[in-house]
């Protein structure tokens, strides 16, 4: 500690700047760390204290996946003698015409039953704490009781109308009761309402069913036995869970969001660690005569490597701290992003306005941050432990601290190479995969000054025919301390393949969706009830069909129903639809299987047809049979035909509609797929669709343009981590080239001095440093998009196996290479500007007395 | 209106095999009121705590006799709630079934079991209270004689059997000596008063005698409902087809 505050305190404050420098690293590393964790963490436990909030002191919940299920089996569930209250419940998110307000959580209860389980505690009228009458509340379908926070930011009274989105059009909804803050009106950030269940069965379209059914016990009542029996009551098609259970079923489907997240903050800091390792690097160089004295003065090596790690575990301990702060300013503007982002692209909505900071995710962020320091100072603490005193204190004497190229690291990478490629034998065992890729990467990472070394020497010829000093100069910097620069090196490598490897991901998903959607999805026009089509809250009658057939102009109707149900415990899209009809229409050949055979069986209800993601990411095969649970039992269907469908990100089931509706008792639909008769202008016949319904129902005529710009924009949305990605490893990119050629500058300050000294002019020391870090730029420029190649292949297996189950050609992003070529040499020139500028500036004298 | 009455006061009813004498009083209460229909016109009047005064209005019409009765109770005013009904079957040897209809949305829900002792829309009864119970469900315990409101009355405290279901574990009944009506009653849960209903403007119509003020006092609450009863008739011929869902969702 005296060390820390006698020796480094001093340098710190002498080179703050590049101090700062140093922590950059590590705050990038934490900050994004924590600000996606955090903002991902947020609206994750936004959608739990949701789920919790609405439970209140619901013990179990029954539910059918998205589909519903018919009233009848409330009173099933009334009558088992365990349950002391069940009560109905449906769920959706609407729009309302409240400007600025956003969506709102309908809550449709039975209010006989429900205040057994929720507490809503209701803002008196008078001194009555009470709605203002409960028998209007449920005798008016327009009756509504919204939370208090909700009523005040929008001036609302008792009484006051609400505009909203109904399967009937817009109609006015009347106040008639207002929750006291907190407890179940802050669920959904306090934009809830609750209304009569049956009345939001009829505002929603959802026929004669609900949505879930909320119980709790009679005392001495055990829930596992309750669970056991009502599921063998209810049958397979029934999920009773906890609440919580819920809500881990949105952690479920945001998995692979989560994944992609920790892929990105792992990656910032893995790399920043390779700044770390730099900045440290300059900290040994630039003290030298401070660690001879130590020396001499009898500090031993291991005192002095501990002073380096000491000030390791500081900058890690400083930066951590900075990076957390910055890290939940990042959750903050990125929250309601991803809140929005998940809530489209799952269909399941839930408002996330504040961000949840977890203590233990903060503290692993700072351990983190300091580990990854401590890991990025222990070469250059040894270097500096190896500090000669007698030379340190030689004036004019220079010691070679970054010790060439060693044989065993090669033969090391060579090994690890060699075990990368034997585990791709194994890639079927994922651990395998994984393993071969980290292999792949530390190999690299191992081979970098090597590889670099090649390279300055192949670039030496070009640099000196550029400029004939300058470029010599800067060639043999680089040959004659390779380490020096493998650290920047390495960080640029590690970028530019990440930078290759989404790219190239991006792409290939970009040109699969695009190939789909021009090929597959080919209706006309799309009728839904809501502008999302992820959004399942709203249904139409089946008998809506029929009538959009009579408009001219309209050749043929397809009527799909789809909602997420259980499968194998995970939440699966399930879609169903009249497969002759489909058939007809289909032009892209199935993954597996034969077109007719698939469509023959599939349409007669003896097998389903499986997209390629759910069959990758579920492991079945073709001809496998899926036990698909539905509210009438167990439904157990061969897969007849492998499709491709990006429709869901998790993978989507297609039945024929005459089954679903035999085992879900479900007529309603979620979407018309329209083909416009021969000679029918698009244009014409929305503007009919919308005259015939435009008044009675809630609807959206989307044309084939539309739905594709619609898939597109969510695909970007989708991708949008990727971009804050490939942002992070140009970040790094400059940051390590600029540390590069601060040490470099550090190292050969001397030297540089003994140039201008025999008449070397300002510019030629300029050309100097400008050409190696073009040289830098260069080497971590091959290096990477070489490493990128290899990263593309790991990246698509990912994807498939693992993340997305697509399956992607493998193309290397040409384009994407192109484009970093000039802009990472511009990067690396501008990198280069003010060290070359603190180059030429410094005095003569003290740098011809350096060393 | 006397099947109401006699249902608010049996269904807390008990006494023990003993005191046969607590059973004739009531055997002969539940006998006085017996009459193949009943119809009236209620008025209800809820005063808050807060003495916040809100009224409706319904038309009531039952058929059968206690614990085997059958009463449809369509709301008739304010416009808001015209229409609303509620459909309720007695049974002799079980809780009633109920269904409530709202037009406005043209459903008929089922009230169910578990439900029925929450409140009745806003009113202080519960859906229990509006139940008619055969005496044969509860047993009865003689306590006192006591005098309520100036009239002489039999103190009987009413427990309901194991097999009925029910919100108050106990009833405190003051049966006028006079004509065997029910004066007050008191009921509790696990000791706590929960209700207290009390019984005046008694007239004769045809022939049986009816209280046509019903006040319902909620401890919990503060608040109370007045109901009064117009155009009382008895044995007013009805059918039983107007007593079923369908009848209900007319």
């Amino acid at each position: 500690m005296i060390l820390l505050k006698l020796i480094s305190w001093p340098y710190v404050r002498q080179h703050l700047p590049r101090w700062l420098l140093t922590i950059a690293g590590i705050v990038l590393g934490v900050a994004v760390f924590v600000g996606i964790h955090t903002a991902n963490q947020s609206v994750v436990y936004a959608f739990h204290q949701t789920v919790d909030r609405i439970a209140g002191s619901t013990q179990l919940q029954i539910s059918a996946g998205e589909t519903g299920f018919d009233e009848t089996v409330l009173d099933h569930v009334q009558a088992v003698p365990e349950v002391r209250v069940a009560v109905p419940v449906i769920e959706a998110v609407v729009s309302t015409g409240v400007q600025g307000q956003g969506n709102l959580l309908i809550l449709g209860v039975d209010m006989t039953g429900d205040r057994s389980l929720r507490d809503y505690d209701l803002e008196s009228s008078g001194a009555d704490d009470d709605i203002d009458d409960p028998l209007v509340f449920l005798a008016q379908p327009d009756s509504l009781m919204v939370t208090d926070t909700y009523a005040r930011e929008n001036h609302l009274g008792p009484g006051a109308k609400v505009p909203m989105s109904t399967m009937d059009g817009q109609k006015l909804f009347t106040i008639r009761g207002i929750m006291k803050s907190g407890g179940l009106s802050s669920a959904f950030g306090g934009n809830l309402a609750v209304m009569d269940v049956y009345a939001a069965q009829k505002v929603f379209g959802r026929g004669r069913k609900f949505d879930r059914i909320d119980l709790a016990l009679k005392d001495g009542a055990n829930l596992e036995d309750v669970r056991a029996k009502l599921k063998t009551l209810l049958g397979t098609g029934f999920q009773v869970q906890v609440p919580s259970a819920r809500a881990q079923q949105f952690d479920s489907i945001s998995r692979v969001y989560t994944l992609t997240a920790n892929v990105t903050s792992v990656f910032a800091l893995f790399i920043g660690m390779f700044i770390i390792y730099n900045t440290f690097q300059i900290a040994v160089t630039q003290r030298r005569t401070e660690i001879g004295i130590l020396r001499a003065l009898g500090a031993t090596r291991r005192q002095i490597r501990t002073l380096f790690l000491g000030e390791s575990v500081v900058a890690g301990l400083f930066g951590s701290i900075l990076g957390l702060l910055a890290g939940i300013a990042i959750a903050r503007g990125m929250t309601g992003y991803i809140a929005s982002l998940l809530g489209e692209i799952f269909g399941i909505a839930q408002k996330a306005d504040e961000i949840s900071t977890n203590p233990a995710l903060m503290t692993f962020a700072v351990v983190l941050g300091v580990i990854t320091s401590v890991v990025a100072a222990v070469i250059p603490a040894r270097s500096a432990a190896r500090v000669d005193p007698v030379q340190a204190l030689q004036k004019g004497k220079y010691q070679q601290l970054s010790a060439g190229e060693n044989r065993a690291r090669r033969i090391a990478a060579l090994i690890i190479a060699i075990l990368a490629a034997a585990c791709l034998l194994f890639e079927r065992y994922r651990i395998f995969f994984y393993v071969g890729d980290a292999l792949a990467v530390l190999a690299a990472l191992l081979l970098t000054p090597t590889f670099a070394l090649l390279l300055a020497r192949a670039l030496r010829p070009l640099l000196r025919w550029m400029r004939p000093v300058e470029g010599t100069l800067a060639a043999d910097s680089l040959l004659q301390a390779p380490r020096r620069t493998s650290g920047a090196v390495a960080a640029l490598m590690l970028s530019l393949a990440l930078v290759v490897a989404l790219g190239g991901l991006t792409r290939a998903s970009y040109d699969s969706i695009f190939g789909w959607l021009t090929v597959a999805l080919n209706p006309d026009l799309f009728v839904s009830p809501s502008q999302s089509l992820t959004q399942r809250d709203f249904r139409f009658p089946e008998s809506m069909g029929a009538q959009l057939r009579a408009i001219p102009g309209i050749g043929e109707v397809q009527l799909v129903r789809d909602a997420r149900i259980e499968i194998q415990g995970k939440p699966t899209m399930f879609v169903a639809a009249d497969i002759a009809d489909l058939r007809r229409h289909a032009t892209l050949p199935p993954v597996a299987g034969n077109t007719e055979e698939m469509f023959r069986l599939a349409s007669q209800g003896k097998a389903v047809l499986a997209s390629e993601n759910f069959a990758l990411l579920n492991g079945f095969k073709l001809g496998d049979v899926v036990d698909i649970p539905s509210p009438s039992g167990m439904l157990h269907l061969p897969i007849a035909g492998i499709v491709t469908d990006y429709s869901d990100e998790q993978g989507s089931l297609l039945v024929d509609r005459a089954l679903y509706k035999r085992f879900w008792n479900d007529s309603t639909v979620n979407i018309f797929r329209i083909y416009l008769a021969p000679g029918a202008a698009e244009a014409d016949v929305k503007r009919r669709i919308l005259d015939t319904f435009g008044n009675q129902r809630r609807l959206f005529v989307l044309t084939n343009r539309d739905v594709r710009r619609y898939i597109l924009r969510l695909t970007d949305q989708w991708f949008g981590i990727t971009y804050v990605q490939i942002a992070v490893a140009v970040l790094v990119a400059v940051l390590g080239i600029v540390n590069t050629l601060t040490v470099s500058i550090t190292d050969r300050r001397r030297e540089l001095g003994v140039l201008q000294a025999v008449g070397g002019l300002r510019n030629q020391v300029r050309g100097t440093i400008w050409l190696e870090a073009l040289a830098v730029g260069t080497v971590g420029l091959i290096l990477g998009l070489a490493l990128g190649a290899l990263q593309l292949y790991y990246s698509l297996h990912i994807s498939a196996e693992d993340m997305a189950g697509l399956r992607l050609r493998y193309e290397y992003p040409y384009p994407i290479a192109l484009w970093l070529l000039p802009g990472i040499l511009l990067v690396a020139f501008l990198s280069a500007i003010a060290p070359a500028e603190t180059a030429v500036r410094g005095s003569l004298v003290e740098a011809l007395e350096y060393e | 209106m006397n099947r109401l009455i006699a249902a608010l006061f049996l269904l807390c009813s008990l006494a023990s095999a003993q005191y046969d004498f607590s059973l004739q009083i009531m055997d002969e209460s539940e006998n006085r009121s017996r009459a193949g229909t009943q119809q009236y016109e209620g008025t209800l009047e809820v005063i808050s705590a807060g003495n916040k005064v809100s009224i409706k209005r319904w038309e009531y019409r039952r058929i059968g006799s206690n614990g085997a009765s059958k009463a449809i109770l369509r709301f008739t005013a304010p416009a808001e709630v015209k229409g609303v009904a509620l459909l309720i079957v007695n049974h002799t040897d079980r809780s009633s079934d109920q269904w409530m209809w709202t037009p406005a949305i043209q459903r008929d829900r089922r009230i169910a079991a578990q439900d029925r002792s929450t409140r009745f829309f806003g009113t202080d009864f519960s859906f229990e209270d509006l139940e008619e119970r055969d005496v044969d469900q509860f047993d009865y315990k003689f306590q006192d004689e006591e005098t309520i409101g100036g009239l002489a009355c039999w103190k009987i405290e009413s427990k309901p059997r194991q097999s009925v279901s029910s919100q108050y574990t106990s009833s405190m009944l003051w049966i006028r000596k006079d004509n065997y009506l029910a004066a007050q009653i008191e009921n509790f849960s696990k000791d706590k008063l929960v209700r207290r209903i009390r019984y005046s403007d008694i007239q004769n119509v045809s022939g049986t005698w009816t209280p046509r003020t019903v006040e319902v006092y909620d401890a919990n609450r503060k608040s109370r409902t007045v109901l009064k009863l117009e155009k009382l008739e008895y044995n007013v011929p009805m059918k039983d087809e107007d007593f079923t869902l369908e009848a209900l969702r007319r």
